[in-house]
């Protein structure tokens, strides 16, 4: 801290003096001495816009009164909130207000929880004086999911300063003048935007209210709990709201969790999903080839045979699992000392395969550790950011409001990769907000990062103090880059020289340097390779060691990183230790009091090789669906139809699940109790918030009677006992506190790397990959994460299917201009391997040359999609296709 | 007839005077800029202003070489000029008159004043509805540019200020200076909440100077004639220079009138607008624009002045002056100009928004003969609830005349009400109604 005479200011509220930053706002001060000044309009997450003028206060010395939202508080100013003066100024605009609301309170569902209400009842307004005509909007369909009430808006425009604000997507706008002033969204059609629900949060009266709980309930009958979304790794927290064990509504208080109170569509209107009649209530076991209801113990006691069955007949590894990253930490965990003790195999996986282990095996590798360095403050706090494959908007939406926000209120410096491009859309891109954005394609993404270094390295931005202790790893570097030619990395990418030397030198020039890598990059071929350019380039440019400097890559699951965490994957043990490490191996031994198995485990793709090829009797799948996420020509659903014993955890009956011997029904997220790690390493508790539907019970406790079964000396009672076993494990793991904790650089590993761990692959990664031409003809098919959906959760949601509820192949105005094709019009996709039938959309941000089909309703595209499967990680990478197009009728 | 040279209007009240550059050339136009540009440090001229009196003409009156000055003075980026020519306010048009007539003389103030602030651009924000005069400053714009007055390096100087024309889109409220300002940027004209001003966050967040048409064209004649011999005009130190007056209303010549300073209204009533138009005496007249309190034939012997009005209750200005004879009713005068506000009230503000439509409703009922004895006490507290509460300073300006009018003429509301009352004695008791 400086000098506090220059950093804080002095004041009185109400006679009661408080000291304050510079540039507190007066209504904030007093709410810190627990003086709450009404208001309408004020909201901290707003720039002041003083309309309501409710929150009038006097200053002395100012002879009129004045906006406590707007006026800053300066050393020695004399607030009074309560005078006769003011209260009969509140009193007054409370009057205005009130003079044309329709005061239907019974019927409105934001009764009980409304502003104007609470602040009415404070200044115990009595009968109106306004015996005129009341100004009566018409009523208009809004949306689907957001119902408008005109009549009770009190033209605050805190939805729509929201919207445009903190959103970036300016869906609403006033319409009209004076008291005909309405809220609408653009244009004649009904409202098309994000449906982040911010309008609905923020309205503080029932102006703007939620259409998938209208007239459901009153306030006051709900049951509230506080968990974690489980969709995106973003981790926000929500308030889930119920009435008789039935899901009514979803929000999350201002200020709440990671997300401060934001969501976005999955959030807001993505939970009806658990209550879907398609949810699985009772076990089903195969009889006579048909899945048929059982017992649970029945179930269980089969279950538990048949592995025992498989263990003693062919051994251990003839046996595999594989889970879902969206469980808990706890289930996680449980899952893989199931597998590695009762049953005594490595061959485990978990989703987090897909793409998340990428981005964590390379920060193991170079900068030592597991996690993010930075939090979404550094994301905040940042003067410059640099994107890479994230497509942030769409898919980790809360994370993508951290960098909205840099940019917005902070004037960080934006830099894009991305293969999106820059266009006005109902839904925000951040591309938009980009200083220099570079459009390459995801097979690009190297070829762009590799510019980045080459201009880094040529124009003397390398750090001194790297260059010191890592001459050796910065002369290898410069000399693999010298190798490079401009020419080469200006074709791949379509940017000039230039353009890569202005990043390069804002990168460098930056005190504050995140580098965010999302999925599109992560899930990419060869996403491992240039994760680690990426920690070189930090590295190179002395920022990997800055504090507020770092690598932080996005999870699609949300708990992607939990899974790593947990040991949920064949090379890692809980705590991210190496399986093949052994002294990780006794030590994990003695906690368990068992021997670890010493074969290396089966990865998710080597598990369906091995079951093809009937090494592989038996699996057990939790809440995964590799029928429906691998492309068709591993054919997966055959490899499953071999198994001898296929037993799945599951909340709904998927592709996999329909071709087990025995399918237990599962409790979703909602259900049930324990802890999901985000993307930020930040360990939050999950809370039951319905009793779970059916007969399902949540995954830990399905896993606890398998293992019980199987005779592993251990019964769990409830999440909290397992959390403490993992505590014993992993020391220190999830202390719950507000924020995370972020680890520092290991300067061990650091050191480790430059003067010798890169040099097993540095050549490959500094070279300009070939990538094939795609054919004549052809475009470029790619899977991308929709806002507005991810998975067979979303796909089940009422709200989200209003939104969107088919897939479709996504165009650039351009191609589809050359193809005569329009909005709507039917084309079939095709190659060598197969084909696919689809309806256009035209969208500006998709790059000329690109088709994009939706990530989640992939099972239908998937059979033109091969796979390329990492090296290193083993990541499989199901991202793009070359195909064909033509019109059908 | 005119006792005083005019100075704005000269130029236009000669015989076949267009407008013209040729015209406005020979009348002596751009000399100002010769004298000055390169010649004159800015800052310098900012002082000649300053030392010359020169206040807004917009309404305000807040002095112009002072405002000037608040421009931050290390600031790197762009600057911006905006002149205001979003002239609505009922009863005023000499801005109107400037454009069309001497378009030539406003466009050498505004490069005048973009070289003293050290703007590059200026835009000219111009009512929507005056179509002819946003053809006519095009005109002119294309002349001055051809001829090196406006654009890139004028007269071999090294100074640039292009100059451009956006035409409003109809709201009264922008032409307070920042809606002004957001509608040039494209948003919805609604006024900032201040601070920061105008001067420090203007215009795209920059540094900007808004100034009325007259006050630019003052400019060129302070410059070419000197501060001293302005300061001279009207009533120094305060008011200096001369102003025109709209008169409107039952006079005999309603019209323009540019005069010092600081002469009394009765002069420039019955002397310059020739008086009133018939038998009736005078019995109320609007000092400065619709957004002026009004007064009575006790305060023509006021001069018009800055403080004096102000002395007086109301206010100069717009400079817009409307003359209203007996027989006038007040109420439906209040009446007429609270349609007005009620019809532009932007809606921002909670107390204009919803105040302005209350209020007009029971005006109208009282008009109607429908009042109620309870009414006046409500109108007054409504005005002063509505007064001083909001962002901009329309909020005062809609509650003017009704105040006003219910000062000095409170009996006729009354009687309207008692009429209403004697009305109602006569009326059956309405049924109730179910719910």
């Amino acid at each position: 801290m400086t000098d506090s005479t220059t950093d804080t200011v002095r004041l009185t509220i109400d006679g009661i003096p408080i000291t304050v930053p510079k540039g507190t706002l007066v209504i904030e001060a007093a709410r810190r001495v627990g003086v709450m000044i009404p208001h309408f309009c004020y909201h901290p997450k707003l720039k002041p816009d003083a309309n309501c003028r409710m929150c009038l206060v006097e200053v002395e010395k100012m002879p009129k009164l004045q906006t406590s939202c707007s006026t800053v508080a300066t050393e020695g100013m004399a607030v009074r909130t309560a005078t006769t003066v003011v209260n009969d100024a509140h009193k007054s605009v409370l009057e205005f207000i009130l003079a044309n609301h329709p005061l239907d309170c019974p019927v409105c569902d934001q009764g009980g929880r409304c502003d104007l209400q609470d602040f009415s009842h404070q200044y115990t307004a009595t009968a109106s004086r306004f015996i005129e005509t009341k100004r009566i909007f018409q009523k208009e369909y809004f949306s689907p999911l957001i119902e408008t009430q005109m009549n009770r808006c009190v033209q605050c425009l805190r939805c729509v300063r929201y919207c445009d604000e903190v959103m970036d997507v300016k869906a609403l706008a006033p319409a009209g003048r004076g008291t005909m002033t309405e809220i609408k969204s653009f244009g004649t059609h009904q409202l098309n935007c994000e449906f982040c629900g911010g309008c609905v949060q923020i309205c503080p009266v029932g102006a703007i209210t939620s259409r998938l709980s209208m007239y459901e309930y009153r306030p006051w009958m709900l049951k509230r709990a506080d968990t974690i979304c489980q969709y995106c790794g973003d981790g926000c927290q929500i308030t889930v709201q119920t009435k008789d064990n039935e899901l009514i509504e979803v929000m999350s208080a201002q200020g709440a969790g990671r997300n401060n109170g934001d969501l976005c569509a999955r959030g807001f209107f993505g939970y009806h999903a658990a209550a879907h009649p398609d949810r699985l209530t009772k076990p089903l076991m195969r009889r006579n080839g048909a899945l048929v209801e059982t017992t649970w113990e029945d179930a269980l006691e089969y279950t538990a045979e048949q592995i025992s069955r498989l263990k003693t007949s062919h051994g251990a590894q003839a046996f595999g699992g594989l889970i879902s990253s969206r469980c808990t930490n706890e289930e996680l965990y449980l899952f893989q000392k199931v597998m590695r003790t009762a049953i005594g195999t490595n061959n485990l996986d978990s989703s987090a395969r897909y793409g998340q282990l990428n981005a964590v095996q390379a920060m193991r590798r170079i900068q030592g550790t597991h996690r993010w360095t930075v939090t979404f403050e550094d994301i905040i706090q940042a003067d410059v950011l640099l994107l890479v494959g994230t497509n942030i908007t769409e898919a980790n939406p809360i994370a993508g409001l951290k960098v909205k926000e840099a940019v917005k209120k902070h004037q960080a410096r934006l830099f894009t990769i991305e293969s999106i491009q820059p266009a006005v859309d109902t839904i925000s891109n951040i591309t938009n907000l980009a200083e220099l954005h570079i459009c390459v394609p995801p097979a690009q993404y190297d070829r762009a990062i590799l510019g980045l270094l080459k201009a880094a390295v040529e124009g003397q931005q390398v750090d001194q103090t790297v260059h010191n202790p890592s001459s050796e790893f910065v002369t290898a570097v410069s000399q693999a880059l010298a190798r490079l030619s401009w020419p080469d990395i200006e074709a791949g990418t379509g940017t000039t020289r230039e353009t890569f030397v202005q990043l390069a030198a804002g990168i460098a020039k930056g005190r504050r340097v995140v580098v965010l890598a999302g999925q599109d990059l992560l899930r990419s071929a060869g996403g491992y390779g240039i994760c680690l350019n990426l920690l070189d380039l930090l590295l190179l440019t002395g920022k990997l060691t800055e504090s507020g400097c770092g690598f932080a890559p996005l999870a699609e699951e949300n708990n992607d990183q939990g899974a790593v965490e947990m040991g949920a994957i064949a090379e890692l043990l809980p705590g991210v230790l190496d399986v093949a490490n052994q002294e990780a191996r006794a030590q994990m031994g003695r906690a368990w009091k068992t021997d670890l198995p010493l074969a290396a485990g089966a990865t998710l793709v080597e598990m369906i090789d091995r079951a093809h090829s009937g090494l592989l009797k038996g699996m057990l799948v939790v809440g995964e669906n590799p029928v429906g996420s691998l492309p068709p020509h591993l054919e997966v659903g055959e490899a499953l139809r071999k198994l001898e014993f296929l037993v799945c955890q599951e909340l709904f009956l998927t592709e996999t699940a329909s071709l087990a011997h025995v399918v237990l029904p599962a409790s979703s997220s909602l259900e049930k109790a324990g802890t999901f790690t985000n993307e930020e390493g930040h360990v939050q508790a999950v809370r039951p918030t319905i009793e779970p539907v059916g007969e399902s019970r949540p995954d830990w406790e399905i896993l606890s009677a398998i293992s019980m079964l199987l005779g592993a000396p251990r019964d769990y009672g409830d999440a909290k006992e397992l959390l403490t076993e993992i505590r014993s494990v992993v020391p220190g793991y999830g202390l719950l506190g507000p924020g995370p904790i972020p680890p520092k650089v290991d300067r061990a590993a650091i050191e480790r790397y430059v003067t010798g761990g890169y040099r097993q692959d540095l050549a490959g990664r500094y070279t300009l990959a070939t990538h094939a031409m795609p054919l004549e003809g052809t475009m470029e098919l790619r899977l991308v994460q929709s806002l507005f959906h991810s998975g067979k959760f979303s796909t089940r949601s009422k709200g989200l299917l209003q939104i969107e509820a088919r897939a479709s192949l996504r165009m650039n105005p351009v191609d589809a201009a050359r193809l005569t094709l329009g909005d709507g019009d039917r084309v079939r996709l095709s190659n060598q391997r197969g084909d696919l039938k689809a309806t256009v959309k035209l969208l500006e941000r998709v790059p000329q040359g690109a088709l994009w089909f939706p990530d989640h309703f992939a099972q239908e595209a998937a059979n033109l999609f091969e796979c390329a499967i990492d090296p290193h990680t083993k990541v499989p990478s199901i991202r793009t296709a070359a195909v064909s197009i033509v019109k059908i009728t | 007839m005119p006792k005083h040279e005019p100075v704005l209007l000269k130029n236009m009240l000669q015989p076949g005077y267009t407008g013209s550059l040729v015209d406005y050339e020979k009348a002596g136009g751009y000399q100002a800029l010769r004298k000055v540009l390169g010649k004159i440090a800015p800052g310098d001229v900012t002082q000649l202003v300053i030392k010359s009196g020169l206040r807004g003409r917009g309404g305000a009156g807040f002095p112009t070489g002072v405002k000037w000055g608040f421009l931050p003075k290390d600031y790197q980026g762009p600057r911006y000029l905006c002149c205001n020519a979003d002239e609505s306010e009922p009863g005023t048009f000499k801005d109107r008159q400037l454009i069309e007539r001497d378009p030539h003389q406003m466009l050498e103030g505004i490069v005048l004043a973009c070289y003293a602030i050290g703007a590059e651009s200026a835009y000219i924000y111009i009512r929507g509805e005056f179509v002819l005069g946003a053809q006519i400053l095009e005109r002119a714009l294309g002349e001055a540019r051809a001829t090196g007055y406006i654009g890139k390096n004028i007269l071999g100087t090294g100074v640039s200020v292009d100059v451009w024309v956006h035409r409003g889109a109809g709201a009264y409220i922008c032409g307070e200076e920042t809606a002004l300002l957001e509608s040039l940027e494209g948003k919805r004209g609604l006024p900032r909440v201040k601070p920061p001003f105008p001067a420090t966050h203007g215009l795209y967040n920059k540094p900007t100077v808004v100034n009325n048409v007259e006050t630019l064209a003052n400019l060129p004649h302070i410059i070419s004639r000197g501060p001293e011999w302005f300061a001279a005009i009207g009533s120094p130190p305060k008011s200096t220079g001369t102003r025109i007056f709209c008169v409107s209303g039952h006079v005999k010549r309603p019209g323009n009138y540019e005069v010092p300073m600081g002469i009394p209204f009765r002069e420039l009533i019955y002397e310059h607008a020739g008086g009133m138009r018939g038998e009736k005496p005078l019995k109320a007249f609007i000092p400065g624009g619709a957004s002026a309190p009004f007064l009575t034939p006790d305060h023509l012997d006021v001069k018009l002045d800055f403080e004096s009005v102000a002395a007086a209750g109301s206010m100069l200005g717009s400079g817009g002056v409307t003359v209203m004879e007996e027989g006038t009713s007040m109420v439906w005068a209040a009446l007429r100009l609270m349609e007005f506000f009620y019809h532009e009230s932007c809606g921002k503000c909670s107390p204009c928004r919803e105040g302005s439509s209350w209020l007009v409703q029971t005006m109208r009922r009282i008009m109607a003969k429908r009042g109620q004895a309870q009414d006046l006490e409500t109108l007054t507290d409504l005005c002063k609830n509505i007064a001083g509460r909001t962002v901009c300073a329309f909020g005062d300006a809609e509650v003017a005349p009704i105040m006003s009018t219910m000062k000095h003429w409170r009996h006729e509301y009354i009687a309207l009400i008692h009429e209403a009352e004697a009305a109602n004695l006569l009326r059956p008791e309405p049924a109730l109604k179910r719910h």
